[in-house]
């Protein structure tokens, strides 16, 4: 979870990382209260990068000027995402910029100090002179000032900017960070030292273990954190001939991977779980199947479940529900018994307005499903129908090249 | 490794309806669960398996453990880890996901102080057929052989485990060691332990290609296994959005606001391939591949 400009600011501020005077503005004519005399930067909240080249940024030197460029910022949407805020903030000279931050290094399993003596906006000259210190074990702040020093940093500024780097850390290690950044973190010309930009992201495990950083993103921000219990589709391709379902991410790598080797089209794949979830699979199910993207390519579902049999059993009851096939309830099989018998007991039945205005169906008549179940075989789907429209193996790579040979069928 | 129907275990947050689950599922296989830890429910008895407050009375009450299976909240697993660390058991399964990375570098650091193994988070367990299940695996599916599985996930064990059963290929060790993206023990140190298990023939790697094959690879390459290593990796098609894992990169990354397109997977495919790791395309190949090395190299022995 990444937090805002404004909102990393106040958390430098709270342990003592200078930064400028600044005003959160929700909307232009609050540029009139402005406490912050002028000459002002205005600077739009967003979370994606690039703000500065994309005219999210703006200097302005008295009110009129301020709002008309604050309603031009609350205008420009910046890769897609428009600002709630714009952050107010007095003007710097810097004569210097430099790069601090603090990551978590995942092949090092450890968190890293990184620095460059020329920040700022040119990426490739930051690049080229990054270095690097990893925290083995223990902080301690010579950690800091090894980076400083690394920097190529003298004197005055070796204390201070270590000093800086040392704070970030705290941050970091107590509010289970991710990645902190100061970019640009400006020097003047006595030598003082601002955080002109911050970047702050939350591990998004440790995210709800943090109240004051929940209380810190207002309510509206808090729900756009991805709700893990909502299966949803991803990896589109517009031109993609087969939809994937499966219950795991690595099963959809997996049965991704096996229909581009056999040369098919996948077009979309969506992973249900059924654990750490609310919604029971199958319930996921349905609804993954009626979030179905309206792709003119699809012809074939193809799902890869591996479950035991009660699950199969409800899923195959969510997808005859979605076909608009009512399945009689199975007399209840004593023992041991590994194979549900069909029972013949189906009936197509005529969609009612009531289930046809709840989910938003498109015809599927041209689309087939092809199923991946261990257990369950499919007797009770109709075999009537003009055409069978649900196949079904036991077998993977079978099922593969079933989905495949339906797309060519066509 | 030295587990067996007679290994003692222990089961920490017991109380959890998952870990209930799973306890019953492991006893019923023949599992040796000592005892069960819930803190406020000690003198109690779960699954029929009795419950302790705190791990050291357990082990006051009925002797040393084996191993240790941690379900707790991901919040809580550090504390139940070193609550079992103080106690010097040697193995520490956690079963949770969602634990936060810098809790479990806390953790991975004490662990290696002692030389404890650890095993996930997020790993589904180890099982050897016939002879004990240790986490939520299931046993149904798996088969007494010679074949080691080291598996990411689950569900990517079930599938290879499926192709080898078909040919009458058993399995002499399955572990998940998790897809989290930081996990204590890791294909290369799983690999080391089947290589020295006197059960097994021959080693089956399944996972995402990620730099950790690259560490099996060099691994494989200087120690000179004997056995053949079977490597079959998923992901190699998927748009899937990249991970970085390595600071420098994420950081080049983030500040260039564009996703690289660049990608490892054919230098860590070359790097297996060139450490004599045979890699497979798909499940069905695993079993191929399989009998004709292990006939090779039953043949050069009669030779």
């Amino acid at each position: 979870m990444e937090l805002l400009e404004y909102q990393a600011k106040e958390l430098f501020r709270e342990v003592g990382i200078p930064v400028l005077p600044s005003q959160k503005i929700a909307e232009p004519r609050e540029l009139k209260k402005l406490q912050i005399p002028y000459p002002v930067v205005l600077k739009s909240q967003v979370r994606v990068g690039g703000r500065g080249k994309a005219g999210g940024i703006r200097f302005v030197a008295n009110t009129i000027d301020a709002i008309a460029a604050a309603r031009a910022i609350f205008n420009l949407s910046i890769l897609g995402e428009y600002p709630k805020f714009i952050l107010a903030e007095a003007q710097f000279n810097a004569e210097q910029e430099f790069f601090l931050a603090v990551v978590l290094d995942y092949d090092l399993q450890c968190p890293v100090l990184l620095g460059s003596a020329t920040g700022g906006m040119n990426v490739e000259l930051l690049l080229e002179n990054l270095q690097q210190v990893v925290v083995e074990n223990d902080f301690s702040p010579f950690l800091a000032r090894r980076l400083a020093v690394k920097m190529g940093l003298k004197s005055q500024l070796l204390q201070s900017v270590s000093d800086v780097i040392e704070k970030m850390y705290r941050l970091f290690q107590e509010n289970d960070l991710e990645l902190i950044e100061i970019n640009p973190l400006g020097v003047n010309a006595s030598g003082q030292l601002m955080a002109l930009d911050g970047k702050i992201t939350v591990n998004d495990y440790a995210w709800a273990r943090h109240q004051e950083l929940i209380a810190l993103n207002s309510a509206n921000q808090v729900s756009e954190i991805l709700d893990s219990t909502q299966p949803q589709w991803s990896w589109y391709d517009d031109k993609g001939k087969v939809a994937i379902i499966c219950n795991h991410p690595d099963l959809a790598l997996l049965t991704w991977d096996l229909v581009v080797q056999n040369k098919g089209k996948p077009a979309c794949c969506a992973v249900i779980s059924d654990v750490d979830s609310a919604l029971a699979a199958s319930q996921q199910l349905s609804q993954v199947l009626a979030q179905l993207p309206d792709l003119k390519g699809l012809k074939v579902i193809l799902i890869n479940i591996l479950t035991d049999q009660a699950t199969e059993q409800k899923m195959i009851e969510a997808i005859a529900e979605y076909l608009e096939v009512i399945i009689e309830p199975q007399p209840k099989s004593t023992g041991e018994e590994r194979q549900l018998v069909a029972n013949g007991a189906l009936v197509r039945s005529r969609p009612t307005s009531a289930n046809k205005s709840s989910v938003n169906r498109k015809p599927l008549s041209s689309v087939k499903f092809v199923l991946r179940f261990l257990n369950s075989k499919l007797d009770w789907f109709p075999e009537t129908e003009l055409e069978k429209q649900v196949y079904w193996s036991q077998n993977l790579e079978e099922a593969v090249a079933q989905a495949i040979s339906l797309v060519k069928s066509k | 490794m030295n587990l067996s129907s007679r290994s003692r275990i222990l089961i920490q947050g017991i109380d959890s309806p998952q870990a209930t689950q799973y306890a019953l599922q492991m006893k019923a296989y023949g599992t040796n669960i000592v005892a069960g830890i819930s803190a406020g429910l000690g003198g109690e008895t779960i699954a029929e398996i009795p419950v302790f407050d705190l791990v050291e009375d357990a082990i006051a009450k009925v002797g040393k453990v084996e191993a240790t299976l941690i379900f707790v909240h991901p919040y809580q697993v550090l504390d139940a880890a070193k609550e079992a660390l103080a106690a010097k058991i040697p193995r520490i399964l956690l079963l949770t996901n969602g634990v936060p990375p810098l809790d479990l570098i806390c953790l991975l650091r004490e662990a290696k102080k002692t030389d404890t193994l650890i095993l996930g988070p997020g790993s589904s367990g180890i099982i050897i057929p016939e002879k004990i299940s240790l986490g939520k695996l299931n046993p149904e599916f798996y088969t007494s052989g010679k074949i080691g599985v080291i598996s990411s996930s689950e569900s990517l064990a079930y599938e290879v485990v499926l192709e080898l059963n078909r040919v009458g290929l058993g399995q002499s060790f399955v572990v998940t060691i998790g897809n989290e993206p930081m996990i204590g023990s890791s294909f290369q140190q799983w690999l080391s332990i089947l290589a020295t298990d006197s059960n097994t023939e021959a080693i089956v790697l399944i996972g995402q290609p990620d730099s950790s094959q690259l560490e099996v690879a060099n691994y494989y390459r200087n120690a000179k296994l004997k056995k053949p290593v079977i490597a079959y990796l998923v992901g190699l098609n998927a748009p899937k959005e990249k991970i970085y894992r390595d600071a420098t990169t994420i950081i080049a990354n983030q500040l260039s606001y564009s996703v690289s397109t660049d990608n490892n997977h054919n230098k860590i495919v070359n790097a297996l391939k060139q450490a004599g790791v045979l890699i497979a395309k798909c499940p069905s190949e695993i079993p191929v591949l399989l009998s004709k090395t292990l006939l090779t190299e039953k043949l050069t022995q009669k030779n």
